[in-house]
């Protein structure tokens, strides 16, 4: 339906309403990204793109950013207005539940973590814990499309 | 908070559907308007964005004693949800909602449905339920129970295309509808039947 859809990441396979997401990040988007200063800058696609991550690595690197997401992002993106907060919210709940089922996979061997997908997600980390925490929060959130179009 | 206005009391949540609305028992206070506003928590807010609370704006000082929290249950997480009482400046202390509340509860119904023969095929209208919502048809020849077929729809067109009927049989259609997001479909409809006939349909 236009609601929800099935990733297959190997053996591990995750359901998530991708409209609901995506609907909730497009309403906010141009917002969210106009709090974003430093355009010239990338958190997700510095110095690679996603689309680089070998196949194998895929789970894993899509569990290691819902993590990131969850535990870093949204709790530094709230804004004074309260109706991008109620979509940050309905965003981050989705993420929440969605990342639970990647740690099941996880707990399941069924999300391997490679070299190559620890060396990316490091990357992010890096650029994200080089501006201040507003900053890269809100920027991190300003790219979720980036996320959300590489996981698609 | 001023103890002289109480809290809403009988907060409950009735959602079917997926349309999910949060109600309340009326404040009365002579001689006053009584307004209310109404704030929900998902599971992150709880583990972590310190229990904070989110106000919706379209139940911010209302006279209603309902509130429409569709758009803000958007995840299939617990929530909390509370009311409280506003008499001017006067604020009640927030009733909450017992429990939590998870759309995975919601009670889902069987799709409303229209069987039409038009000349000799098999036509089945459905009622649009929302983008969350796909819809699983049986349809066989009356006789021959064993020979079920089935059509998925995952989004609503106005009408469709079931089956092409032999002259004079009588065709049977039932159907339920199937939410993705939580992974539940609702039980069946009634069945329809009916019978091709030259170009007129005749109900059954």
């Amino acid at each position: 339906t236009a609601g929800n859809k099935i990733f297959h990441f190997g053996a591990c396979r995750v359901s998530m309403s991708m409209t609901e997401i995506r609907s909730g990040f497009t309403a906010i988007k141009a917002n969210i990204q106009s709090r974003d200063p430093i355009r010239s800058l990338s958190i997700l696609s510095h110095p690679h793109s996603l689309h680089k991550v070998k196949t194998s690595d895929r789970c894993c690197i899509t569990h290691h950013l819902f993590d990131f997401y969850v535990d870093k992002v949204f709790k530094h993106c709230k804004t004074e207005d309260s109706f991008v907060n109620r979509k940050i919210s309905s965003i981050a709940n989705s993420f929440l539940s969605v990342r639970r089922r990647l740690g099941q996979c996880h707990e399941q061997n069924n999300c391997v973590c490679g070299e190559e997908s620890t060396e990316k997600f490091n990357q992010i980390l890096a650029n994200y814990e080089g501006l201040n925490v507003t900053s890269a929060a809100m920027k991190s959130l300003g790219e979720l499309d980036i996320l959300l179009d590489w996981m698609e | 908070e001023d103890a002289l206005l109480p809290a809403p009391q009988n907060i409950s949540i009735h959602s079917t559907n997926m349309k999910h609305f949060l109600t309340w028992s009326p404040v009365i206070v002579q001689g006053e308007t009584v307004r209310y506003s109404v704030e929900f928590q998902g599971e992150y807010e709880r583990e972590y964005a310190n229990e904070s609370w989110l106000p919706i704006s379209e139940c911010s000082l209302t006279t209603a004693t309902g509130c429409n929290i569709t758009e803000d249950i958007s995840a299939s997480v617990a929530y909390k949800l509370r009311v409280r009482a506003e008499v001017g400046a006067t604020r009640s202390q927030w009733g909450t909602l017992k429990g939590f509340f998870n759309r995975v509860t919601t009670s889902l119904t069987p799709p409303l449905l229209k069987v039409t023969a038009d000349g000799y095929h098999l036509l089945v209208e459905l009622e649009d339920m929302g983008p969350a919502f796909q819809f699983r048809v049986l349809y066989w020849k009356k006789g021959q129970e064993r020979r079920v077929q089935q059509k998925v729809m995952k989004e609503v067109r106005s009408v469709v295309h079931l089956d092409t009927m032999e002259a004079g049989a009588d065709y049977c259609v039932k159907a339920q509808t199937h939410v993705e997001a939580i992974n539940r479909s609702s039980s069946f409809s009634q069945t329809q039947c009916v019978r091709a006939q030259g170009d007129t349909s005749m109900w059954l």
